[in-house]
């Protein structure tokens, strides 16, 4: 069968308004990953910034500043002088461990 | 008045002449200027932003970040635009710390707060209208007074300001990319991924020499050093003499300005520079251990300069009584048999005078004048280490090469520089600037340091288990170009252990006020206190097992009386026994892979590795085929590729 005048139009328009849906699908597609993009990265920025200052407090805990003065008040540990510590001899490469 | 037809032909003219120049000002845009236009369209619908690089990480040499690159925000709020404005005002002046003045910024047409602020605090912000964030990339000091003048600052330009992140900043910065984004007509940016024109390219990571141990401890023990002593500054320098590595480096002043002094502020040394006169005596003979000079009862008079006295007068001295109780008339005496050019080339071998080459902006050389410049007195004020000026890194460094055989090394901050992608770029190998003496005029000088603190001066740095050599020196300080009275430096230069050295410590109080001023009751005590804290602390790049090599056996060890209670040394930090249960793994045989290729094989089987020599894996610690906890540390030796080592590794291979 072939095809008239009106028909051709039709397929045309049909053909036109699926490129065009196409084109919106694709566009809208985008802009929702975009916004999802911003929104994963500005999540992930929180994320590093919370990292960051936990990593902060822990130093801050850790540090001998703070670590000292609790041992020696909270537990009575003080820090050792060099007669405490005693460093065990490692044995020569050569000899079977202990 | 003219025909119809006249008229008519008058309009179609006009008509005609209307549509020629249409087309003709339409040929002249699209054709002759469309570019330019095409142009001011493309500026209006968009624009190019910078996409900026992320700095590179400083981190220590254990890996711990001391200064990083973090996403902050400055915001915008459009007063008009917020849905709830007395809600939101609210909210926004919670979370940004707006009080009183500020507040009021809420109310006009477009408030703008440069911050910046942190992804944390404008988090409850992102979701209400009107509210705009604009990030930017901040630096981030996870401990802000750790080694804080030797890393420095970046500007408000986001370029490096001062310290180690001015050095760095070729490497650090990184190269910044760019990305047109859609605008509206109103300007604001349209919802649509950007087109990245060029992609930011993050700045190289550096790893430092420092151990953010140590320098805790330095700087805590220097602190407590002034406050106790009421002093005006001081600075603490610790060194790995066998490669020049700098591992702690602090400085402070009375007015907290926390200038790098250590760098940058010169002094005279005092007696701390005895030992380099006597370097120069030993290594050009002239003097004999059993030789003897007097004593002088105190009080030695040269011409054109003050008398010289000694605070502990001896009837007679040897070269080693001169350096262990701090002689300045027997030192004088003995350097009176070295000529001007000999004292002057000594001082200059062991780095005195010059820059040490350190990566640190704005070093300062210090001051050793040629023999030509020298007055009458110069040769007996450098013996007992005045008429020069020093940095406290110069001292360390001069120490070091007596630690080192004799060999002087360019002090070094930096350890390692890798890619972003972790490819390594630079690795730091001791890079050596002379030899200043040969290694047994430098085991020579150990031993007559070593009696400083057995005997000597230096007494109060010493440990009980671990021998120490040290040398201290009190010098008056020059104040606006003259002696100030009653002010003195007090310096104290130390090598631990004495035998093979693996750590230089140089400490420095400017003008203690309370009590002694002297170097021996203030300087030193402070070395003492940092070695233990040192030899406590579990993350410190010491070498134990040679530091067990060096401490008298256990037997030995005179234990205090306490009631037969075995001391329990707690490491910091603590670390609870339950981590120890761990499960067990098989050492793998990696003797003679590359490096590389053992420590990976290492590292699949959970363990750490500590690294001894370089070159071909030759053997492990625990060694093949014992068993270890996943986590713990296998030493693995290695050793040059030379074809010896090759038929060493095949025969023991073999074998096995």
């Amino acid at each position: 069968m072939r095809l008239k005048g009106r028909h051709w139009v039709a397929v045309w328009l049909v053909a036109f308004l699926a490129v065009t849906w196409l084109v919106y699908a694709r566009q809208t597609a985008a802009i929702h990953d975009a916004r999802e993009l911003i929104e994963i990265r500005a999540r992930r920025a929180s994320l590093e910034g919370h990292k960051a200052e936990l990593e902060r407090r822990v130093r801050t805990e850790q540090s001998r500043a703070v670590l000292v003065p609790r041992a020696q008040a909270k537990l009575g540990l003080h820090l050792p002088a060099d007669s405490e510590i005693i460093l065990v001899p490692l044995p020569g490469p050569g000899t079977s461990p202990p | 008045m003219a025909k119809p037809a006249v008229r008519l032909q008058f309009v179609e003219r006009g008509v005609f002449l209307a549509l020629a120049l249409l087309a003709v000002r339409a040929a002249q845009v699209q054709l002759l200027e469309g570019r330019r236009w095409a142009e001011a369209a493309q500026a209006q619908r968009t624009e190019r932003i910078v996409l900026p690089a992320r700095r590179g990480t400083l981190s220590d040499r254990h890996g711990t970040p001391l200064a990083l690159t973090q996403e902050t925000y400055h915001v915008g709020v459009a007063p008009n635009e917020l849905r709830d404005p007395a809600r939101d005002d609210a909210l926004i002046a919670r979370q940004l710390g707006l009080t009183g003045r500020w507040q009021e910024a809420l109310h006009k047409r477009y408030a703008y707060f440069a911050g910046p602020f942190s992804a944390l605090e404008v988090r409850p912000l992102r979701s209400i209208r009107g509210v705009h964030l604009e990030p930017v990339v901040n630096r981030f000091y996870p401990a802000p007074e750790l080694a804080r003048a030797t890393i420095g600052r970046v500007g408000d330009d986001g370029y490096g300001a001062s310290g180690l992140e001015k050095t760095l900043d070729s490497l650090l910065a990184g190269r910044s990319g760019s990305a047109v984004v859609l605008k509206d007509r109103a300007g604001r940016e349209y919802e649509s991924p950007a087109r990245v024109i060029a992609q930011p390219i993050a700045g190289h990571d550096v790893e430092l020499t420092l151990d953010a141990e140590l320098q805790e401890i330095a700087q805590r023990a220097l602190d407590d050093a002034l406050r106790r002593m009421d002093a005006d500054g001081g600075d603490v320098v610790m060194l790995d003499p066998a490669t020049g590595e700098v591992l702690a480096i602090a400085s402070r002043q009375r007015d907290g300005t926390g200038r790098p002094s250590a760098f940058i502020d010169t002094f005279e040394p005092g007696s701390v520079a005895k030992i380099f006169a006597a370097a120069a005596l030993l290594a050009l003979k002239r003097v004999r251990p059993s030789e003897h000079v007097s004593g002088e009862d105190g009080i030695y008079r040269l011409p054109g300069r003050p008398p010289i006295t000694d605070e502990d007068p001896q009837p007679t001295l040897t070269l080693a009584d001169a350096i262990r109780v701090s002689s300045n008339i027997a030192i004088v005496k003995f350097a009176a048999r070295l000529t001007p050019a000999e004292q002057y080339r000594m001082l200059r071998d062991f780095g005195f005078g010059v820059l040490t080459g350190i990566e640190f902006p704005g070093e300062a050389a210090g001051r050793l004048r040629p023999p030509s410049e020298w007055t009458r007195p110069s040769a007996a004020s450098l013996a007992i280490g005045y008429e020069l000026s020093v940095t406290p890194i110069q001292v360390a460094a001069a120490y070091a090469a007596l630690a080192n055989g004799g060999l002087l090394l360019q002090p070094s901050l930096i350890r390692e520089v890798r890619s972003p992608e972790g490819r390594v770029l630079y690795r730091h190998e001791p890079e050596p600037v002379r030899r200043a003496v040969s290694p047994e005029i430098a085991a020579a000088l150990r031993d007559l340091l070593r009696g400083v603190v057995e005997r000597g001066t230096g007494a109060e740095a010493a440990l009980t288990n671990f021998p120490v050599a040290a040398k201290t020196g009190t010098a008056r300080r020059v104040v606006n170009g003259h002696y100030a009275p009653g002010q003195y430096t007090a310096s104290f230069a130390a090598l631990f252990p004495a035998d093979k050295p693996q750590l230089v410590l140089v400490v420095k109080i400017d003008n203690p006020h309370k009590g002694s001023y002297f170097a021996a009751q203030t300087a030193a005590p402070v070395t003492r206190s940092m070695l233990e804290q040192a030899l406590a602390a579990r993350t410190v790049a010491l070498d134990r097992a040679r530091l067990s090599t060096a401490a008298p056996p256990a037997t030995a060890v005179p234990l205090e009386d306490d009631g037969g209670v075995v001391p329990y040394v707690v490491p910091w930090p603590y670390q609870p026994d339950s981590v120890g249960a761990r499960r067990r793994q098989t050492v793998p045989d990696v003797t003679g892979l590359r490096l590389r290729e053992a420590v990976r094989a290492l590292h699949r089987r959970g363990f750490r590795v500590a690294l001894k020599g370089w070159g071909t894996a030759e053997h492990t610690w625990p060694a093949a085929g014992d068993s270890a906890a996943s986590g713990a540390t296998v030493t693995l030796f290695a050793e040059p590729v030379t074809p010896a080592a090759v038929g060493a590794i095949a025969r023991r291979r073999a074998k096995r």
